[in-house]
């Protein structure tokens, strides 16, 4: 009886941790899968990577949205910050650029809203301080992924804001 | 004697093991269709993407919408029945209808169970606010089906989709819409009918 009853206390114990500790690893663990794939397997480090146009076929990342053109940078401020610079789109359609950190959050985010002529900012890790004279974002990770989300919602839509993304930088300061 | 006092060990390791196991399939299970606030038969939340969101708020995003933005910036809405409640099935015909959103911009998107996008060449995977005709008040509507309406009527393809879902986008939310949920207008899912007369 003993027995049994410390083998059932030891199943609840290890279903608790099984569950939190899934919780708390696939955030990250899922990340990394995604910087992986985005950066080519490592080859594009702090460089814009610009994905086609979405179709029903894509599949580097769950949920995209066939309205949107996306372009994304894997970042990795180990050996200093980075200067990220993004221009409108020609037709001043939305276009943002978001900043996320190692564990999926989203830690930043600029958009064509408020920054009609261009986004410009520099990343930097949170315990770097750096006289940059542009708006600061501090990242709690050292690596992560930016993204520049553009309106493109029909083929020549996308064509337009293609031309114009590709002047998107993310560089070593 | 060795065998005998090597069986609760063994006992031991495997009910742990077990133990680990229902763990990890039921944080998977929670990721993959855990809990969030229904609004109009749309669920969403105000943390999506946030560092404010919960440990299992975050992993859900991770598993089911990764690079999602925070509130600030777009706010995402799912659904997978429609107002009845019945699950959208690729074989039946729904009529989406809504009024105004309070955005700069939003749009509709079918996805197959998998999360990805049905696989199918119709060039028809969302319908959004650039391509809805809206009347004098603003309302307008738009369908989801496995082929194209005869009309002019604004389409998302749902071949190929299975039993699928809806995810609604609003990009830059209005203040109120990030404070709270309710307010949001959120467009009605009605099933129009099924293939083999299985009528709405």
């Amino acid at each position: 009886m003993t027995r049994r009853f410390g083998l059932l206390l030891a199943f609840m114990l290890a279903v608790a941790v099984g569950h939190v500790a899934t919780i708390q690893v696939a955030p990250t663990a899922i990340m990394r899968v995604a910087m992986d794939r985005l950066s080519d397997r490592g080859a594009l480090i702090n460089r814009f990577k610009f994905s086609p146009r979405v179709t029903a076929q894509s599949r580097w990342v769950v949920r995209p949205s066939p309205d949107l053109a996306y372009a994304s940078c894997t970042y990795d401020l180990s050996k200093g910050p980075i200067l990220v610079e993004v221009p409108p789109s020609p037709d001043g359609s939305y276009a943002s650029v978001s900043v996320f950190a190692g564990n999926t959050d989203n830690i930043a985010v600029f958009d064509t809203l408020r920054s009609p002529k261009g986004i410009r900012f520099v990343l930097q890790p949170q315990n770097l301080s750096v006289e940059a004279g542009v708006p600061v974002v501090y990242s709690p990770s050292t690596k992560g992924i930016i993204l520049d989300r553009r309106l493109a919602p029909t083929a020549q839509a996308f064509a337009v804001v293609d031309r114009a993304r590709r002047a998107d930088r993310c560089a070593p300061l | 004697m060795a065998k005998t006092s090597a069986f609760p060990a063994v006992a031991f390791a495997l009910t742990v093991l077990a133990g680990l196991l229902v763990g990890a399939g039921s944080a998977l299970a929670f990721m993959k269709h855990g809990a969030a606030e229904v609004q109009r038969g749309w669920s969403g939340s105000r943390v999506t993407g946030s560092v404010d969101a919960d440990p299992w708020t975050r992993a859900q995003v991770a598993l089911t919408g990764l690079l999602a933005l925070n509130a600030s910036q777009a706010m995402y809405f799912r659904r997978s029945a429609d107002d009845a409640g019945q699950p959208l099935r690729e074989s039946c015909r729904y009529r989406v209808a809504g009024g105004p959103l309070p955005g700069r911009w939003w749009s509709v998107t079918v996805y197959a169970a998998d999360d990805y996008l049905p696989r199918n060449d119709d060039g028809a995977l969302s319908f959004d606010a650039t391509r809805v005709q809206p009347d004098g008040s603003g309302h307008w509507q738009a369908e989801v089906s496995r082929s194209r309406p005869a009309g002019p009527i604004p389409w998302a393809s749902s071949r190929l989709a299975g039993h699928f879902d809806l995810t609604l986008r609003l990009y830059n939310p209005a203040p109120s819409a990030q404070r709270d949920l309710a307010s949001i207008p959120l467009p009605s899912v009605t099933r129009i009918d099924c293939a083999g007369g299985e009528g709405a």
